[in-house]
């Protein structure tokens, strides 16, 4: 039933196993721990994430290692902190690649350091996880051994298009990001995906500074071209929020659809109005959303009881940062329980990973196809609803 | 949309107006520009935000306590960065040391506050529209600092004071004129209507630490449109500035407006490095 | 091992003679054979950090021209690094232009360095400290503004990839190599116009832009330069930055990285090469060790940079100046010896009179000066007394050319000498003192000297960068003449002393030395005798005129009666702005309205 117990249920059986057969092998690969290297942003701009992710990973390292670590070994997390800045990112992975010799990297987590960190981690033949959502970081024959266990900004922005035309049914589309990497990079992928439909056409299309305190000129812009739903793109509560609160003193109702940080707590804290927060539709992960009877599925309803008992922060963060987080450590267990440690071990079990049950989603990977995330657990939630890190699906989903 | 362009630009030109300020009442009692301008507006809204929504405390307490943490940053600002390095002016030293104090307070905020912006407490119950209170209160702010920055120069003796020392120290030293308290005093008073800026413009701008460098930025711009030391300069620049940057925001929008506003500020310093309204330099030598 | 490119820089540094000029250099190769020997320690993650603390020095090599030597506070030199990345990798793709090779597009980021270098520079020229240091500022945020809007071009937010070059620089060492062949090619340059009669005037500007512009050094043209050079190697460091980091997005340029290659030559101290090196290397590197502390690193660096400039503005480079902490004598007399003005001018020159022609000039509404004539004649000494503000000093300035005259006009060799240009006087062989002296407080008392010989210089900045003989005859003559000068007014055994650890009488002597280096037509003194001892005062007496023996004129402005009239062939009474009397001293001694009004006998 639950993810933890099956992890534990499997860790000391096969902890049994390899003391079986460790036998065969030098008595220091047998004992020597495992090395998971860990790049997250902790502090600096953007690190709300870092932090959330970084609590599941040292609650699923020290689930794993409570239990008596995987076939004897214990997980060694080594953290070096990025700082969100990609010059820390890549001196971090470095360090972790050729001075701490650690059999996978875990990140970065932020876009723009994980661009820059990858090729080298890659370079070093070291096999990778990353949760980041920049297309281009997966590709089999650059790098071989990287993974992406998060969907790809294609998924995502796919996903809240989709809601857009085909469940809100809307065909006049303001897209707006802010100047970041993310921002700009998401907007032009998106707005290429929306022209791409019949009947459907894209009236605004803007970049603007972040930190700009007025967005009131943007969004009577896009009243004036016509539009009927706003997509923002944007990891900073600060501007999402503005746009949120332009849209209601401007008394306009039209839906607001995008990124996740829509519907963070760092957003409604910023809001002028409690009900200014309606008709925001963001981004979530069914596994982290409720059903119209206010549930989540078994898996992460069980998940969010382990996160209780373990008096996990929730309030302040979103429940699928914290289940990717526990996910990647128990994933790359599951690995190295099953194939051994060295790079080829782990790459080839991942290669044929298949529906992996994790906390955050059901993971796969192919040799050609370092992509794992399914698209249909991709789902749009109402912000208004956050409640222990998760949401409720939006109008029109399932239910 | 031209009523949005004025209301809104006039709100955040207060806002650069009031730093300007800041740098000139600084200037003015040192003859020195400092990079905490915008650290202390940065500050007037952490504090606010501190004060009011963290720590619960009315909005009066919370006004006064945020003018006072201004305060006692400027006097910091005086005594650390700045009383140190006056005897040597010509070697700019001031320019690093207020840098690196600034720095300081703007890695310290965003170490103990946090990296993200957070919400500033609503003041009175004005709005939304077009006359909600975000838009008039910096306005409001600007206007009464600017009055009462001239009835304390021209009306009273400790302002004549403040201008003795600016017009020249030695001369104001030599009358017996206690030009050390003056400054620290100066620079208290610098910090506050800083601190003011920050806390007035708030709700627009937040409660967030990277609003220091965009603050000294764009406070900067109206002392040089207005001439080093002349507030009213400073006011009639910041309302411009904003006027501008709104009216850029709206018209070429995004990224291009701060570009736009980046080569109309180069441009005018090239033009005139006096100011629009200042005089030449005097003698070097 | 030690081959060209691997093998440590070789900086000259301004000694004083010929020995000992291995010692300024064991610290240079010192560093250099560490670098070199760096692989053996094993652990390729060096690689990275080491080649990243060279990149940065690259950058901050050139930087440290414009900040630690020149004084200009630029603060947001990322700008620089962000286009030579940008550059560089855009070129190397392929995706806009046909690819180039990376070595090539290096170069080519190199002269688009140069060129915005010259760009974020500018206002430099008309703008005071603190409005170039902002800026800068704005130019660090518009540049990373624009790559994320030029998408097209720069894949705005996702980036392009960076630069690979091809074998032996392909592996982490092979690079790391690269990039320190490139930093020590750098030192060795910077360290060359460092120790030329550019990175002089540089100083000179930094510490004292009057006696920069008397000595006839045009700032704009020596900052144009120094700014051409900077962003270029700030390009090319740009370009290796793109490299190491395999993929460029803007938000690698952040504003911190700025900071820290500008604390890095404050930490290091002004006005040397091996301190910024250092300091680059520590703050690079620093984090590395301090992991803990990674988040505080820019807390720290500010807190470093603050106890820097309240305690040892000096920087690194005073605590390692060991020779500038040793003790000068104190009791220390100054005896001239105007015998050896021969082996600096040459005697017997024939020269024409320097004519002001009914000067005026007015500081709002006040007459400084009111129609004023004056002659002065090569080999006389000419008094010019008067009361405190009668004008005095403003005729001075007004020859000197830092005023503008409202009417009238200075005239030399029939021809009218440009008004308000103070950096053509020296071209015209007019030299002068300043009434509080103009000391260029870093630099030595005989680079003090050599700065009046600026005019003599004739090699380019790529000669003097690159060390060629046209360099070396210039840098031997200037030193010549400079420690002759030094002889003259007998200050020759502290050349090798910091100038600002003077007293003030010696200080009144190093400004003559200065002038003499012009080998004088003219030279206006401004109250030389002022705060010396009797004693000091005869001995000046004696030199003024022994150095209009040799056919120089002097302009004397001064207090002390008694040295006017024991020297001068000729003086002129000025009273509120006009003459009063002029004449010879006897005539001038028994002129009733002057005894009355001014000797107040």
């Amino acid at each position: 039933m639950s993810v933890t117990r099956r992890h534990v249920l499997a860790g000391s059986a096969a902890g049994v196993a390899t003391l079986a057969s460790g036998l065969a092998r030098p008595a220091i690969a047998a004992s020597e721990p495992i090395k998971i290297g860990f790049l997250p942003a902790l502090t600096g701009p953007g690190s709300s994430t870092g932090v959330a992710i970084n609590r599941g990973t040292i609650l699923a390292v020290d689930e794993i290692n409570a239990a008596g670590g995987v076939n004897g070994r214990k997980i060694e997390l080594i953290t070096r902190d990025t700082q969100s800045d990609p010059t820390k990112a890549v001196n971090g992975a470095t360090e972790l690649t050729r001075r701490q010799k650690v059999h996978v990297v875990w990140g970065p987590l932020n876009s723009g350091e994980a661009l820059a960190a990858t090729p080298l981690i890659a370079r070093d033949g070291i096999p990778q996880i990353d949760p980041c959502w920049v297309d281009t970081l997966t590709d089999v024959k650059k790098y071989p051994l990287a993974f992406r266990n998060a969907p790809t900004n294609h998924q995502i922005g796919a996903a809240a298009n989709r809601y857009v035309t085909d469940v809100l049914k809307l065909k006049k589309i303001a897209v707006i990001g802010d100047t970041t990497g993310y921002g700009t990079a998401s907007v032009e992928t998106y707005v290429g995906m929306l022209k791409a439909q019949k009947d459907v056409s894209v009236v605004y299309q803007g970049d603007v500074d972040a930190s700009n305190p007025d967005l009131k000129p943007e969004l009577l812009r896009m009243r004036d071209a016509g539009a009927d739903a706003i997509m923002p793109w944007s990891v900073n509560a600060g501007f999402l929020s503005r746009i949120i609160n332009t849209r209601g003193d401007m008394g306009w109702d039209v839906p607001i659809v995008g990124q996740t940080t829509l519907g963070s707590g760092q957003t409604k804290a910023l809001l002028s109005k409690p009900e200014y927060w309606n008709k925001v539709y963001q981004n979530n992960f069914l596994n982290c959303s409720y059903n119209s009877a206010g549930q989540l599925v078994p898996r992460a309803a069980a998940f969010v009881e382990r996160l209780k008992k373990a008096n996990i922060e929730m309030g302040d963060t979103l429940l699928w940062w914290i289940a990717i987080g526990y996910d990647t450590p128990h994933l790359i267990a599951d690995a190295v329980k099953a194939a051994g440690s060295s790079p080829q071990d782990i790459a080839g079990y991942f290669n044929k990973l298949s529906k992996w049950p994790g906390a955050y989603a059901d993971i796969t990977w192919t040799p050609e196809e370092h992509n794992g995330f399914p698209d249909n657990e991709i789902v749009m939630c109402q912000a208004n609803s956050l409640r222990d890190g998760a949401f409720n699906l939006a109008p029109g989903y399932g239910a | 949309m031209i009523e949005s362009i004025v209301v809104y630009g006039l709100a955040i030109g207060a806002v650069y107006a009031l730093i300007g300020i800041t740098y000139n009442v600084m200037f003015t009692a040192s003859r020195v520009f400092s990079f905490t301008a915008g650290a202390v507006g940065m500050l007037g809204g952490v504090f606010g935000a501190l004060f009011i929504n963290r720590l619960g405390l009315p909005v009066v307490v919370g006004f006064v306590l945020s003018l006072a943490g201004g305060a006692l940053v400027g006097v910091v600002t005086e005594v650390v960065t700045v009383r140190p390095v006056l005897k040597s002016l010509e070697q700019h030293l001031y320019v690093l040391s207020t840098l690196a104090f600034a720095l300081l307070i703007q890695q310290f905020t965003a170490i103990m506050w946090s990296t993200e912006p957070q919400p500033f407490p609503r003041l009175l119950p004005f709005g939304p529209g077009l006359l909600d209170q975000q838009f008039w209160i910096p306005v409001l702010a600007c206007v009464a600092t600017l009055v009462g920055l001239e009835l304390l120069y021209r009306r009273t003796l400790v302002g004549r004071a403040f201008m003795a020392i600016s017009e020249d120290t030695y001369a104001a030293r030599a009358i017996g004129l206690p030009e050390q308290g003056l400054r620290m005093t100066s620079f208290a008073l610098a910090g506050a209507i800083g601190a003011l800026a920050g806390f007035a413009g708030g709700e627009v701008l937040l409660a967030f630490f990277a609003n220091e460098p965009m603050l000294n930025f764009y406070g900067f711009v109206p002392v040089a449109l207005g001439g080093m030391g002349n507030n009213r300069g400073a006011v009639v620049g910041g309302f411009a500035l904003g006027l501008f940057q709104q009216a850029a925001n709206f018209l070429v929008g995004g990224i291009f407006a701060s570009v736009a506003v980046f080569v109309v500020f180069i441009i005018v310093l090239l033009v005139r490095p006096e100011g629009l309204a200042g005089a030449a330099a005097g003698r070097r030598v | 091992m030690a081959d060209g490119m691997t093998s440590a820089p070789r900086p000259r540094t301004a000694g004083t003679g010929g020995q000992g000029w291995l010692q300024p250099l064991l610290p240079f190769l010192g560093l250099g054979a560490i670098a070199v020997c760096l692989p053996l320690v094993g652990d390729s993650y060096w690689s990275i950090i080491a080649s990243r603390a060279c990149i940065y020095w690259i950058l901050v090599s050139g930087l440290n021209l414009v900040v630690g030597f020149g004084g200009q506070i630029a603060i947001g030199w990322v700008a620089l690094l962000t286009l030579g990345a940008y550059t560089t990798s855009v070129l190397t793709a392929g995706t806009v232009t046909p690819a180039f090779s990376p070595y090539l597009a290096l170069a080519l980021s190199g002269v688009v360095g140069a060129i915005a270098g010259v760009i974020v520079g500018l206002p430099a020229l008309r703008l005071r400290t603190f409005y170039f240091a902002m800026t800068t500022l704005g130019f660090a945020t518009i540049v990373t503004q624009i790559a994320l809007a030029w998408q097209s071009v720069t894949g705005g937010g996702v980036g392009v990839a960076g630069p690979v070059f091809p074998a032996p620089f392909d592996s982490s060492w092979g690079f790391y190599y690269f990039c320190l062949g490139l930093a020590s090619i750098c030192t060795w340059m910077t360290a060359n116009i460092a120790a030329s009669r550019f990175g002089r005037a540089l100083v000179a500007i930094r510490d004292s832009e009057v006696a920069a512009e008397a000595a006839g050094i045009s700032k704009p043209m020596l900052l144009v330069v120094v700014f051409l050079f900077s962003g270029a190697v700030a390009g090319i460091a740009g370009g290796l930055f793109a490299s190491l980091q395999s993929y460029i997005t803007p938000d690698a340029f952040t504003f911190d990285l700025s900071v820290l290659f500008f604390i890095a030559i404050l930490i290091g101290g002004r006005g040397s090469i091996m301190g910024p090196l250092l300091g680059t290397i520590l703050l690079t590197v620093l984090p590395e060790f301090a992991a803990p502390l990674v988040a505080w690193s820019t807390f720290l660096y500010a807190a470093l940079l603050l106890v820097i400039v309240l305690v040892i503005p000096g920087g690194i480079a005073e605590l390692l100046d060991f020779k500038n902490r040793r003790p000068l004598e104190r009791h220390r007399e100054i005896i001239p010896r105007p015998e050896l003005l021969t082996d600096l001018l040459d005697a017997n020159r024939k020269g024409t009179p320097l004519t002001l022609e009914t000067i005026t000039l007015s500081f709002g509404g006040v007459r400084a000066i009111d129609g004023l004539d004056l002659e002065l004649r090569p080999g006389e000494v000419h008094g010019l007394i008067g009361p405190n503000g009668s004008g005095k000093t403003t005729t001075l300035n007004v020859i000197s050319g830092y005023y503008a005259p409202d009417n009238g006009e200075v005239r030399l060799n029939g021809a009218v000498l440009a008004p308000k240009a103070p950096t053509t006087r020296a071209g015209h062989r007019i030299a002068r003192t300043f009434q509080t002296p103009r000391l260029i407080g870093g630099a030595s008392v005989l680079q003090n000297v050599m700065i009046g010989g600026s005019v003599d210089g004739h090699c380019t900045f790529a000669e003097a960068m690159l060390m060629l003989p046209r360099h070396l005859r210039d840098e031997a003559t200037l030193r010549r003449s400079a420690m002759a000068a030094l002889a003259i007014v007998g200050l020759d055994l502290l050349a090798a002393v910091r100038a600002d650890r003077l007293q003030h009488s010696e200080l009144r002597f190093m400004e003559i030395a200065r002038a003499l280096m012009l080998r004088p037509a003219f030279v206006l003194l401004d109250e030389p005798a002022a705060g010396l001892s009797a004693e000091e005062i005869r001995r000046l007496g004696a030199l003024i005129v022994a150095i209009t023996r040799t056919g120089t004129g002097v302009l004397l402005v001064e207090h002390h009666a008694d040295l006017i009239f024991d020297i001068c062939d000729r003086v002129t009474v000025l009273n509120l702005g006009k003459v009063l009397a002029a004449g010879t001293p006897a005539e001038i001694r028994s002129h009733r309205e002057v005894v009355n009004a001014y000797l107040g006998a």
